[in-house]
């Protein structure tokens, strides 16, 4: 047996539509085009919807309070933004350890101190490859590429040649910290970039200034190998000379 | 439920352990080799899993004994070749660079350790090949190129990258030399990285060479016949010798060998020029 429920009469009022395309004939002047937005009502109750309206006032006084009314970033635990770290910190970017360690490479007199590139990073010398490549661009040259590639390239064969001469006893030095040191021990090769362009190109002043740089890297970096792996002392000449290579690799992108 | 595991004819009931679990129920998180799990499953006796496991094991452990004993034999340990110190370099430099006025043996020491002989590392032994001073001497090699270049006005850095590829061929060209020299000769034995550190030693005369030339272009025309020279007179007393405690008493002295030692010779002059040949 059907149920059977009352439906209410619909009376369609007959008027005259407001956007329809073309227009009958004769109706006078032409509606608004389709795609014109409505026009903001005068009065609000006229129009009970407030975001469809675009009376801004109306909207702002009618909508709700914002969702997101607390702190940026805080997930509903109540912690203010003061006591986020800071960015580079979260990244693990310690400015003042990498500046303690540029000061102690850029001393030529004093000896590094071995202690504070224990703990490597890749930061610094990031940095200093892309000042070194920066430097080579202002001389006309691109070399971003080329100088990631060598540094890379000239660290392992640093770490293959170390690990090998060493005999296994490696001490502290893995790939990661060579890495570290040859790019650290780029900072003179750096500040050589920056005075060449100053020097005139060809002339023998620029290749005595250049030997002077590649040695003090030499030298560093020596040092800093030979502290931080165990049982270095006895091959520190041979290590030189490898770092010595290295270096004279990258002045060549520099005098030439 | 009902057990359909009977022993039915080439099936064996599984351990208890290896029971598959039952409809509904999660496998264990370290679940036993089952039915699918163990190969020999469902071999009507132990003769076949216990026989080809025996095999196996025998091969295995065999093969593993022949590839250990070839490693050794032809790669042997790279910190060997690393076992060097200053005085040893500087000596073996003049060895390399002056064979002429090397007044002592060519013959290798030998030391007995294990029941075995064995030869003492280079640090000892001057007449023992290292690889620290190829290595070096390339990268050297390397870096003069790239100041040839520069003072030539022909410097950029994948020119650099250029003669380290041609730097690498010509010491594969000069360990293929030494290898078929030696495997002509029947004395196929001697360990790869020995050979790749007599090949490695050209780049210290080349090294030398090239210096030369950026002092003063002409003395390239004499430099570098000299140091082939020097360089073919090394390899082959060096070969000589390598060949003399390889080869048996009846094939020391042949003609065919001495024929041989003066190709490598020879063959040390086209190798030079090339390599040397420097933006060309």
């Amino acid at each position: 047996m059907a149920k059977e429920f009352p439906v209410p009469p619909v009376v369609f009022t007959p008027s005259t539509p407001t956007h329809r395309r073309h227009p009958p004939p004769g109706t006078g002047p032409s509606p608004p085009p389709a795609f014109a937005p409505p026009r903001p009502s005068t009065s609000s109750g006229a129009n009970p919807l407030p975001f469809m309206s675009f009376d801004v006032g109306n909207a702002a006084t009618s909508s709700s309070p914002p969702l997101f009314a607390g702190p940026i970033g805080v997930g509903g635990s109540g912690a203010s933004f003061e006591d986020e770290p800071p960015l580079l910190e979260e990244l693990g970017i310690n400015t003042r350890q990498i500046w303690r360690k540029t000061l102690s490479i850029l001393h030529p007199l004093r000896s590094a101190d071995p202690s504070l590139h224990a703990d490597a990073d890749l930061s610094g010398p990031f940095l200093f490859l892309l000042s070194f490549g920066l430097f080579q661009l202002l001389a006309g040259k691109f070399h971003f590429g080329i100088v990631l590639g060598w540094v890379t390239v000239a660290s392992l064969f640093l770490y293959f040649v170390f690990s090998m001469l060493s005999g296994g006893r490696r001490g502290d030095l893995d790939l990661y910290r060579c890495v570290s040191l040859v790019g650290y021990c780029m900072l003179p090769m750096v500040i050589f970039s920056a005075i060449s362009l100053f020097l005139p190109r060809g002339g023998g002043l620029i290749f005595g200034v250049g030997m002077g740089f590649v040695l003090w890297s030499t030298r560093v970096c020596t040092r800093l190998l030979a502290e931080l792996a165990s049982s270095g002392d006895e091959h520190r000449g041979l290590i030189a000379y490898a770092c010595w290579l290295v270096y004279m690799l990258f002045s060549l992108l520099v005098v030439f | 439920m009902y057990n359909n595991y009977g022993n039915s004819p080439g099936m064996q009931m599984p351990p208890i352990g290896q029971m598959p679990p039952a409809a509904g129920q999660m496998p264990s998180a370290n679940p036993q080799p089952g039915q699918f799990g163990n190969p020999f499953y469902g071999a009507s006796s132990g003769l076949i899993k216990t026989g080809l496991g025996a095999y196996g094991e025998k091969f295995l452990g065999s093969s593993s004994e022949f590839m250990q004993s070839n490693i050794n034999r032809y790669f042997s340990n790279p910190q060997y070749y690393f076992h060097v110190n200053d005085q040893y370099v500087r000596n073996k430099l003049k060895v390399i660079l002056f064979p002429f006025l090397h007044r002592g043996h060519w013959t290798r020491i030998s030391e007995p350790v294990g029941g075995r002989l064995s030869y003492k590392p280079p640090i000892y032994d001057i007449n023992a090949p290292d690889l620290y001073i190829p290595f070096m001497a390339f990268g050297s090699f390397i870096i003069l190129a790239g100041f040839t270049l520069g003072f030539m006005g022909k410097f950029t850095p994948e020119a650099i990258n250029l003669q380290f590829s041609r730097g690498l061929i010509g010491w594969a060209l000069q360990i293929v030399i030494l290898k078929g020299l030696l495997y002509s000769m029947g004395g196929g034995e001697v360990p790869l990285l020995d050979l790749v550190a007599y090949g490695g030693y050209l780049f210290a005369g080349l090294s030398l060479a090239v210096i030369s030339r950026l002092l003063w272009a002409y003395s390239y025309f004499v430099m570098m016949p000299w140091m082939s020279l020097c360089m073919g007179v090394f390899l082959v007393r060096t070969m000589k010798r390598v060949l003399f405690t390889e080869m048996r008493s009846s094939e020391r002295h042949s003609t065919r060998q001495h024929y041989f030692l003066l190709f490598l010779a020879i063959s040390q002059f086209p190798l030079f020029f090339w390599l040397g040949n420097i933006g060309a």
